[in-house]
């Protein structure tokens, strides 16, 4: 069973190697949500002339209902709500897409090693928003909502959908963990 | 009907002094003890204010969780989605 420690000032985490594939699927795709590729830029995005191109003239709304859970409106009134993330969805974006990269990178030791064994000294911090961030977008695509657990358990054990469940309801318990030993 | 006037540039003032406010929305996704453990080290509370805030979001379906300047509350904002939260900002809506 995967769990988080404390160990003197740092934290480690413990994954099978299933645990492992589970959670580097999830956030390779979660990167490519938030338009990243598998490419990584050679410069940090507070540098000024990092944004000089990559800041398009107009950011809008996202279509896709994971996105915009992610990234949400943050005033009803549409025209400030258009300003605030042409403004500030590009850093939003970017400060969740650092978080995956880096569990991105912690987790692809174990996975080339095809064994599951241990991430020493990861940023609990960076975990936590992370996995949040996956927890979100599972959520919206499972439709979940206060009863769901109860369904979870109602589902036949050959049910499409009872492993993504499973899935989603173990990762809210992995993150239950980290915030128990925080 | 000067009162009623006095009444109404009274109102517009109060209107325009009014702070900006941050309000934290429910959902059914972030983890009770999380949304406590953001409102303490994103805003500083201590651990039973930042419950208490978190039981109103939960209860009561939002909860204004800072107030001051607008950009003040952009930056919030900012910091409440980049951790997950369903935040936005408004005027104060309590004259």
């Amino acid at each position: 069973m995967s769990n988080f420690e404390k160990i003197g000032a740092g934290y480690s985490l413990n994954l099978t190697l299933d645990e492992a594939h589970i959670l580097i699927n999830l956030v390779e795709q979660l990167l490519e949500l938030l338009g990243e590729g598998d490419f990584f830029h050679h410069y940090d995005s507070s540098d000024p002339l990092a944004q000089l191109l990559a800041m398009p003239s107009e950011i809008v709304t996202p279509d896709d209902p994971v996105l915009l859970r992610l990234l949400p409106n943050a005033y009803a009134d549409p025209e400030a709500a258009s300003d605030f993330r042409r403004y500030t969805e590009p850093q939003i974006r970017s400060s969740k897409q650092r978080n995956l990269r880096l569990m991105r990178e912690e987790l692809t030791i174990l996975v080339d090693e095809n064994q599951g064994g241990v991430i020493e000294e990861l940023d609990a911090k960076i975990w936590l928003k992370g996995l949040n961030d996956l927890r979100i977008a599972l959520s919206v695509r499972l439709e979940i909502d206060e009863t769901s657990f109860e369904k979870f358990e109602l589902l036949s054990e050959d049910d499409q959908q009872k492993p993504v469940f499973a899935v989603y309801f173990w990762l809210g318990w992995l993150q239950t963990n980290l915030l128990d030993v925080l | 009907m000067v009162d009623t006037l006095t009444d109404t540039q009274l109102s517009i003032d109060q209107f325009l002094d009014r702070p900006w406010v941050t309000i934290v929305w429910d959902d059914p996704v972030n983890l009770m003890s999380y949304v406590t453990h953001v409102f303490m080290t994103l805003f500083g509370y201590s651990k039973e204010r930042a419950h208490e805030l978190m039981l109103q979001v939960h209860n009561e379906g939002r909860a204004v969780v800072s107030s001051g300047t607008r950009e003040e509350m952009e930056r919030d904002v900012q910091r409440l989605h980049e951790s997950g939260l369903w935040a936005t900002l408004q005027r104060d809506d309590k004259i």
